[in-house]
Formats: structure tokens, C-alpha cells, sequence
């Protein structure tokens, strides 16, 4: 109980502070993945339509997310000195896989026939890929920027061991003072919830882009059409 | 296959390069007007960071970028060698005499700081300022009761009681050689009746509980002044001095002249005394640097009237 009031306090004292961390933080979870999404969506188109190489490329997206957060960031200090361009730099690659792996599943998934009938009306390869397979393929690839989102959020935390700021700023001061429990959980706390309403926003967000439901409510539309 | 991974290597390699040129809107990164200050993981270094960022802010356009956490003097060092931090907040004399200089310990403060303005001057092409006013050294310290009942002011003071004080201190120093327990015995020539090693954040709460009687503390950590401990002058100068200053690197003065009046100003205006009560305000009242820092130049007007 006293932790709590203690938590309250902090937050009463230090509300600009952490609001600035917040979204400090939140911005580099979401150009990490902003980056990846304008490399790996173009990427997991390439390797549904060669599937040749989606083994290779998936497999080191793969050998990427194995290496340890701290591993990473270590390694890439040394390239890319310290700051939030290197934190970035990290999430921007933890991102590769989710969104890669979803974007070649969900492309890979859209229904032969549909495909075969676009291509019957006169549709170009690219007029293909962009009125009938990204569609269809969109709450999937939503699907995975979610979870690179959520993952992100999680691995910014530690961007504070190289300078980034950041909540992970406030976690590591509660364990550098006295009695630093409240501190910890002060950002601790908000951390967990940005990955929760993340999640939940991004889910809102695949299910408004799902085709199925999308049928349901326009289908005498989409038929006319 | 090794031909492939070598080429994405080589494209992650040269992404990475490309990209920690570049700066993002919203968080600031490496844009050339950027001044980037470093600060260790202690409340003091951060606090002093952000007075430091607070006064560039208040007096120049320059965008200022915090760099903090950083491990100890020797990672701040490096990272002003490398260009990754272009300010460190906090350097102690002595520290950086031993660290950075590899050099022996001087006891008499002025004469440090001289020593370390020059050499830094001419080995790393660095500026070292004069000293925000305060030192982080070791010192004995003894609860205020204890103080006024023996009439206690100097370490010497503490000679005619030793044979029956329990003395507290951190693991390190009591085997430590030069400034070590064993030093300290050959310069004031009296030892404790027992001491008792532990680690050094307990020091304050066993002194002021009465289970020991004197204790080795950091001079401005906030707990003296929290605890209502009085800390004894070192009168014959056996600690080495370490005077607090700001260090940055001469490139960056060049870039951004008006930068050596602003950090001038801080000079000499934070006493230890003041510091312990900064620190305390982290330590114990839970408030976030950045913001003791705000109000601590605010309540002083950013030292405009300071020329």
C-alpha cells in the first residue's frame, strides 16, 4: 500500500519527466518498426513471388531475433556509437522477422481462384498484387507489425545502457537510489501499458482491415463491382 | 550462402552508418548542431547533466542531447575521445588524475585541477572548467551529537577518543593502498578501536543509529545532510582532492563559442553542502533530476546577473 502512495508521489512530482520518456519511448518503438515495415513488407512480397529464396531470407531474419537484446545493442554501439539512432537501428532489425514471416504468409494464403479471376479480367501483375492480394493479405501483415510493436516496446527498455533515455531511464535510476522500488515500478508500469494498448489499438486496426468482415458488410458492393 | 551473408553484412554495416548520421524527427539524433551531454548513472552526475543541458537551452539555440548512464569517468572519457558525448557533466580531479592521466594523486586541490586543465589541454585536446564548487571526496563523518559533546571539527579531533570508536567503511578501502585504511594510519598516526567493513550505501543508516560510531562517506551524498551527520575536515589533506568540474571537447567550443561563458557561469555556485541537499532531493524525495535541475536554475535565475 505504501508502494502505491510512494508511486503516486513520484508520478505527482516528476509528471513532465515521464510523459517525455513515455513518449520518447514510444516513438523509438515506432520508427524501429516504421523502418522495418517499408523494408520487409517489399521483402516478403519478393520472396512469396520466389519462394526460392524466402527459405534464405527467413531464416536470417530468423538468426536475427535469436541474438540476445543486450548482444545487439552492444554490437551495434561499436559500429554506430552511442545514442537513440543505434536503439532504433535494433528494434528496426527485431522488427524484420514478424513482418517479413506475416507478410509472406499472408500473400502466400490469398486464395488461388481469386488470383486466377483477377488475372482473367485483365489485370496487370501489379494491379494483381494491389487490388487483390495486399487486401486480402492486410490484416495478416497488420498482424505482424503488431507484434514487432509490442516487441519493440519491450527491447526499448534496455536503449537507457546506451544513452537512449527512454522508461527503461526510469527503471535504472530506481536501482541506483536507496529505496527504489516505487521508482522501478513507476516505469516498469507504464511500459507494460504501452504494450498493452499498442496491442490493442493494432488489433482494432487488423480487424478493420480483415477481408472477411469487410465481405460480410459490403458484399452486394464487391459483387457489383 | 557465404557469399550472400557477407554481402548482408555489408548492407546492415553500411545501413548502420548511414543511419546514425541521420536524425529523426521528435527524438533528436546526431544533426551537427547537436550538442550531446554525457552523465554517469549517480543522481549527482545526472543532475549536474541536466543543469548543464538546462543552461545551453536557456542561453543558445544549440539543441543539447542527454547521454546518460554512462559506466564510470573512464566510459565518459572514451566517449568524448570517439566524439559520441562532446560534454561530460561531472569529472572528479582526482579520479581522472589516476584514470584518464595515469598520474600520482596531488593533495592540494588548486594545484590538481591546474594540473589536469593542462594536461587534458594538451593530451586530448579538451577544456576542463573550473570547478562547479563542490568535491565528492571520501570523509569521516560523526552524528552531530557526537560532534558537539566531544567538541569534535578535524579528524585529528578523533585521536584522543580512537582506542573506543567503532569505525564504519566501504569493503574497498580498508585494503586499499595509497588512500587506503593503511595510508590513513601512517599520516594521522593513531588507529580506530575496530572497524568494521560494509558496503558503502549502509554507512549513513548505521551511523545515525548509533551502531557505529564514525563513519567513511561520499561528502555530498544527500544522507549526511538527512541524517543530520556532521562530516569532520580532513585537516591533513590525507584524501586526494576531487573537485567537481565540467570537461568538453575544444572542437565543439569552436563550433559553439558561446558555449565556454555559459558553462563559466556554473562556476564555483553549487557548494558541497548544496549538492547533498540536490542529491538528497533524488535519493530520498524521489524526484527525477531533470527536474531538481529545472528548479534549482530557476530558484537562481539561471545566473543571469552572473557575467
Amino acid at each position: 500500500m505504501e508502494t502505491i502512495n510512494d508511486i503516486v508521489y513520484y508520478y505527482s512530482q516528476n509528471a513532465a519527466y515521464v510523459w517525455e520518456q513515455f513518449y520518447r519511448h514510444f516513438l523509438m518503438s515506432a520508427y524501429g518498426v516504421l523502418f522495418a515495415a517499408i523494408i520487409a513488407i517489399p521483402v516478403g512480397i519478393l520472396i512469396a513471388r520466389y519462394k526460392k529464396l524466402s527459405t534464405w531470407v527467413i531464416s536470417l531474419a530468423n538468426i536475427i531475433q535469436t541474438i540476445p537484446a543486450l548482444a545487439m545493442l552492444a554490437v551495434l554501439m561499436l559500429v554506430m556509437g552511442l545514442g537513440t539512432n543505434t536503439v532504433v537501428f535494433s528494434l528496426f532489425l527485431y522488427s524484420l522477422l514478424p513482418i517479413i514471416k506475416n507478410t509472406y504468409t499472408g500473400i502466400r494464403n490469398v486464395d488461388h481462384a481469386l488470383l486466377e479471376s483477377g488475372k482473367a479480367m485483365g489485370m496487370t501483375k501489379f494491379q494483381v498484387l494491389r487490388m487483390v492480394e495486399l487486401p486480402m493479405a492486410m490484416s495478416v501483415i497488420m498482424a505482424g507489425l503488431r507484434t514487432a510493436l509490442v516487441i519493440t516496446i519491450g527491447i526499448a527498455t534496455i536503449g537507457t545502457f546506451i544513452g537512449a533515455g527512454g522508461l527503461g531511464d526510469v527503471i535504472l535510476r530506481g536501482t541506483n537510489v536507496t529505496d527504489g522500488t516505487p521508482i522501478i515500478l513507476a516505469g516498469a508500469i507504464p511500459t507494460a501499458l504501452m504494450a498493452v494498448i499498442a496491442d490493442v489499438v493494432m488489433g482494432w486496426l487488423e480487424r478493420k482491415l480483415s477481408p472477411i468482415k469487410k465481405r460480410k458488410a459490403g458484399q452486394l458492393k464487391e459483387q457489383a463491382a | 550462402m557465404l557469399k550472400k551473408r557477407h554481402l548482408l553484412i555489408a548492407i546492415t554495416m553500411a545501413l548502420a552508418i548511414v543511419m546514425s548520421g541521420c536524425s529523426l524527427p521528435g527524438l533528436s539524433g546526431a544533426a551537427d548542431n547537436t550538442i550531446k551531454v554525457g552523465t554517469m548513472g549517480t543522481s549527482e552526475s545526472q543532475i549536474m547533466g541536466n543543469i548543464v543541458r538546462l543552461m545551453i537551452e536557456h542561453y543558445s539555440d544549440a539543441k543539447v542531447e542527454m547521454v546518460n548512464n554512462l559506466g564510470s569517468s573512464i566510459v565518459q572519457h572514451q566517449a568524448m575521445m570517439n566524439g559520441d558525448i562532446d560534454i561530460s557533466a561531472t569529472r572528479y580531479t582526482g579520479t581522472d588524475l589516476a584514470g584518464a592521466l595515469a598520474m600520482d594523486p596531488v593533495k592540494d586541490p588548486e594545484e590538481a585541477l591546474k594540473i589536469v586543465k593542462r594536461e587534458f589541454q594538451k593530451q586530448f585536446d579538451q577544456t576542463w572548467f573550473d570547478s562547479y564548487g563542490f568535491a565528492n571526496s571520501y570523509a569521516f563523518t560523526v552524528t552531530r551529537e557526537l560532534a558537539e559533546k566531544e567538541n569534535l571539527n578535524k579528524v585529528s579531533d578523533l585521536e584522543p577518543l580512537v582506542s573506543d570508536l567503532k569505525l564504519g567503511v566501504d569493503n574497498a578501502w580498508l585494503k586499499r593502498k595509497g588512500d587506503g585504511y593503511e595510508g590513513f594510519v601512517k599520516e594521522y598516526g593513531f588507529e580506530f578501536g575496530k572497524t568494521f567493513p560494509m558496503q558503502i550505501g549502509l554507512v549513513y543508516q548505521a551511523a545515525a543509529n548509533g551502531k557505529m560510531d564514525v563513519v567513511l562517506a561520499y561528502t555530498t551524498d544527500g544522507r549526511i545532510a538527512a541524517y543530520d551527520l556532521k562530516v569532520l575536515e580532513d585537516d591533513q589533506h590525507f584524501f586526494p582532492p576531487y573537485d567537481t568540474s565540467a570537461v568538453t571537447r575544444n572542437e565543439v567550443l569552436k563550433a559553439h563559442p558561446e558555449l565556454k561563458d555559459i558553462l563559466q557561469k556554473l562556476a564555483g555556485t553549487i557548494s558541497t553542502e548544496k549538492m547533498q541537499e540536490l542529491n538528497y532531493e533524488a535519493d530520498g524525495e524521489m524526484k527525477e533530476p531533470s527536474i531538481i535541475a529545472k528548479q534549482f536554475l530557476e530558484e537562481h535565475d539561471y545566473f543571469e546577473d552572473k557575467k
